[in-house]
């Protein structure tokens, strides 16, 4: 998009007369090896603005923020302060011209305390620190701003949405104006994400400038004043509020028309293949998991909801044969399978698809070939002719971004190798896997993998397959599922059917209310 | 790194092309040997004389390439003892110890067991149970890591002290079983002339040689295709996967750590079988157990790769050696200088493989 065009596009900000804007890049191109990470990009910014940078993994969002904080040095193009060109060095030259950036993965010393971390690396420090005056005026910065702190508290102890907390007080103790936060909402709490947006408002109250860099498309599009979206290194349009759509912007990110509506089975449920009846899983004196009673029926998909860490993995575990239950009888396809360990449980027809797929599901070094052969029964040789045939047919048939059938899955995208991982569970095992668990299938993934995923699982339901869905993402289990569970610390505390779900209801027996 | 107005930088290569496997290799040998010949210069050696002669002496004379081969034999077994535990991130720094076991044992069976035995059984019994008794050294330290993750490396290193005195006191220490009653200057008893090889000629390569041989080639072969070799891979590569897919950590971690003593333990059997034919403490002087790590890293880990390097280190050790026998001697010390020289620029060397080396002029236009 010309600078030209984006211009017009801010007519709704400002009337009349040149804009000067807070921060602009003009044309600048960043190479990576093999990679051209952002071609001739120009992006603007307006004092007092928030501005979300949208884009999918690996579409150049996070270079274009570290050229603009002064991280990377642009190979062409320029960066612009108030109408002038800078020439930034450094993250500290950056900060030196107001803008700094809280990246993703937090830089902060764990055993420091809140206000020691915050004036860390300030250059105007005197030679003899005071402790009580340092931590007045953290204190003050962090008042200033809505951002509830203990500046005597040790970074070590703080969660993740107070750390970041640290890090943005620390970014305007030393003077920010322009605050770029890469993906700031990974890792919080939904009451927390709402904390840090009252932060977000009152820093562009004084005038501040706020840059999102995200992937995702919901809760930061909703505070944003402008959408600017990126795709495979390049500006695919900038879209001002109100203009804004979910599916468009979709779009926007992907290239192409994303269908993320609800997807139900569409023929009635057949016979009971996974049952459980009055599981538990009792360690330590702990009930980890504690009388569960479900059944899934061919053809249905049943969904957990619950918020991570209230026994979703003991409950996938068992199922899979990984732990043995300490009460109460799990059968496959009407024979039990209680404690006879997961490769008999595989061959009683279970496939299993882990939350975290690299390091668990795929063994990372391994080749796309070596991962297929994991879960089947393997004579005294490996019969790597058939595993290839097979990934190849993969690779063409999902669409799999690889150089060949012999990469090793970690150098494949998130969305790549869960595509790897559900082909085997789901079409390696053949017809007699015909139970399905899957965890948090779409964790980390872009939107275009995240619809791919889904209409695989659709796909495998239409199939015949019995699918128990177990997810952190309520979204994800309120979109796919025909039957909801929530589990709350190791119970189902909550049933609905998929298509007459409370959303309210789920959410408060997610948190333990109901 | 910048020079005026050229920046030189090292950037990841995506792929490795395959001509880089071999020209790397072969710059690290050629770097090393310019290293060696500086050293050599400064002692007042003249570089290329010498090098042909430790080359000659080393590789390309009928004599040279002999002995150098008999060396490389037992050598051969450590480094793949070595590299078979490695590859499975078990650090097995035992082989040294796990070798000396495998001559007492097989040094037992050649005393009591052969005369029993019929002539075509005797060698293979006796190599057998040299293979036995390394892989019993390193039964104590696997059963701790496979059970109870205690650390291999300090275990089986320790050890090797334990198997290094057990040897002394065999024939020094005491008037035992493995000590020659004949005499008493102490020495050795030897094993029944039906357990031992005569090698190939008047060489001093034995037919051990090509046991060695065949189990690289073996091994390379098995753990490529085999279940087991999968199954290892996985683990070594992710135990959480290996959890996953239902696989035996334990008993895996086991076998592998069993079965790299057990090689081990074979390279003190050749030994035996072949020119000691006795518990001779002058395998002590020689460290092939320890130069087989070296081997195997050299190797990285590839079996196939462990006889080359392995040769290789034979060769320089053995050319090096008979350097001080010559018009102008080379103390033993440059051989050894070259072969650091050598595993340093093939680590080093590395780098190379895996980035590329740019070199460009740093612009300083903008466009705006």
């Amino acid at each position: 998009m010309s600078s030209a065009s984006s211009e017009a596009a801010l007519g709704s900000h400002r009337l009349g007369g040149a804009t000067l804007f807070a921060l602009s890049a003009r044309h600048v191109t960043k190479r990576f090896p093999g990679v051209l990470a952002n071609d001739h990009v120009d992006f603007d910014l307006l004092p007092g603005e928030v501005h979300t940078l949208l884009g999918e993994n690996g579409a150049g969002k996070s270079t274009l923020a570290s050229v603009l904080c002064g991280l990377y040095k642009p190979d062409e193009g320029a960066v612009l302060r108030n109408g002038t060109q800078i020439r930034l060095t450094s993250p500290r030259h950056g900060l030196q011209n107001g803008i700094a950036m809280v990246h993703q993965h937090f830089r902060l010393v764990d055993r420091f305390s809140v206000a020691e971390n915050v004036v860390l690396g300030h250059r105007s420090l005197p030679f003899r620190l005071r402790t009580s005056d340092l931590e007045n005026q953290v204190a003050e910065v962090a008042e200033r701003f809505g951002l509830p702190l203990d500046p005597k508290a040790s970074v070590g102890e703080l969660s993740a949405g107070q750390r970041q907390r640290v890090e943005i007080v620390k970014a305007l103790y030393q003077g920010a104006e322009i605050l770029l936060l890469d993906e700031p909402t990974a890792l919080l709490a939904p009451p927390e994400v709402e904390k840090l947006f009252e932060t977000v408002r009152a820093m562009t109250k004084a005038g501040k400038s706020v840059v999102f860099v995200s992937h995702k498309l919901g809760e930061v599009v909703d505070i944003s004043d402008r959408v600017t979206v990126m795709r495979d290194g390049r500006v695919t349009g900038s879209v001002a509020r109100g203009e804004a759509d979910t599916r468009k912007l979709a779009e926007l990110m992907v290239g192409r028309d994303i269908d993320l509506s609800p997807r139900r089975s569409r023929a009635a449920a057949q016979d009971t293949l996974l049952h459980l009846d009055n599981v538990g899983l009792r360690r330590d004196g702990v009930d980890h998991i504690s009388q569960v009673s479900f059944s899934v029926r061919a053809g249905e998909i049943v969904g957990v909801a619950g918020v991570s860490g209230n026994g979703q993995r003991e409950l996938a575990e068992i199922v899979a044969g990984l732990q043995a239950p300490t009460s109460g009888e799990i059968s496959i396809n009407g024979a039990r399978v209680n404690g006879i360990g997961t490769r008999n449980v595989r061959k009683a027809g279970l496939a299993y698809v882990p939350e975290d797929r690299l390091g668990t599901g795929l063994a990372p070094s391994l080749s796309i070939v070596d991962n297929l052969v994991l879960t089947r029964e393997r004579g005294f040789l490996v019969d790597r002719k058939a595993a290839l045939d097979e990934a190849e047919a993969f690779i063409k048939q999902l669409e799999i971004k690889t150089p060949h059938a012999h990469t090793a899955t970690r150098k494949l995208s998130g969305g790549n190798s869960q595509k790897v991982l559900l082909a085997r569970e789901i079409f390696g095992a053949g017809d007699n896997a015909r139970v399905l668990v899957v965890c948090s299938p779409t964790r980390g993934l872009d939107v275009g993998a995240v619809e791919a995923v889904h209409k695989l699982l659709d796909e495998a339901r239409a199939a015949g397959k019995a699918i128990l869905l177990i997810s952190e993402d309520l979204d994800e289990v309120l979109t796919l599922a025909d039957k909801v569970m929530v589990l709350y610390r190791g119970s189902v505390v909550h049933e609905a059917l998929g298509s007459e779900v409370d959303v309210e209801a789920v959410g408060l027996a997610m948190a333990g209310l109901s | 790194m910048n020079i005026g107005n050229l920046r030189i930088e090292l950037e990841p290569r995506l792929t490795s092309p395959k001509w880089l496997y071999v020209v790397v290799p072969v710059g690290s040998l050629l770097c090393a040997f310019i290293v060696g010949g500086v050293f050599l210069a400064l002692t007042g050696h003249a570089p290329i004389g010498t090098f042909a002669l430790l080359i000659d002496r080393g590789f390309t004379s009928t004599r040279g390439i002999t002995n150098t081969l008999g060396t490389a034999t037992p050598l051969i077994c450590t480094g793949l003892a070595a590299a078979f535990a490695f590859r499975m991130n078990l650090f097995n720094i035992g082989e040294e110890g796990q070798m000396y076991l495998g001559m007492i044992g097989s040094a037992w069976a050649g005393i009591a067991l052969a005369g029993h035995l019929p002539g075509f059984a005797a060698v293979p019994v006796v190599l057998m149970t040299g293979a036995l008794t390394g892989a019993l050294w390193v039964l104590v330290p696997a059963v701790l890591r496979a059970k109870m993750g205690t650390s291999e490396i300090v275990s089986t290193l320790l050890l090797n002290y334990v198997a290094l005195n057990l040897v002394n006191y065999f024939i020094f220490g005491s008037r035992g079983f493995f000590r020659d009653p004949s005499t008493s200057f102490p020495q050795g008893r030897l094993i029944e002339e039906s357990a031992r090889l005569t090698s190939f000629g008047s060489t001093r390569t034995y037919p051990t040689v090509i046991i060695a041989v065949g189990l690289a080639v073996g091994l390379y072969w098995y753990m490529k295709r085999s279940n087991y070799g999968y199954e290892t891979s996985v683990l070594a590569d992710s135990p959480n996967t290996a959890r996953y897919a239902g696989m035996n950590a334990t008993k895996l971690t086991l076998s592998v750590l069993l079965f790299s003593g057990a090689l081990a333990g074979l390279a003190g059997a050749m030994y035996v079988v072949g020119p000691a034919g006795k518990v001779d403490p002058g395998l002590l002087q020689v460290g092939l157990g320890y130069a087989g790590i070296v081997v195997a890293a050299l190797a990285r880990y590839n079996f196939m790769a462990v006889v080359l390097t392995a040769v290789l280190f034979a060769g320089l050790r053995e050319g090096g050696a008979s350097l001080q026998i010559s018009t102008n001697p080379v103390p033993i010390s440059i051989a050894v200088v070259l072969q650091g020289a050598v595993l340093l620029f093939a680590l080093g060397g590395e780098v190379f493989r895996r980035n590329r080396l740019r070199v460009r002029r740093v612009q300083q236009t903008v466009s705006v």
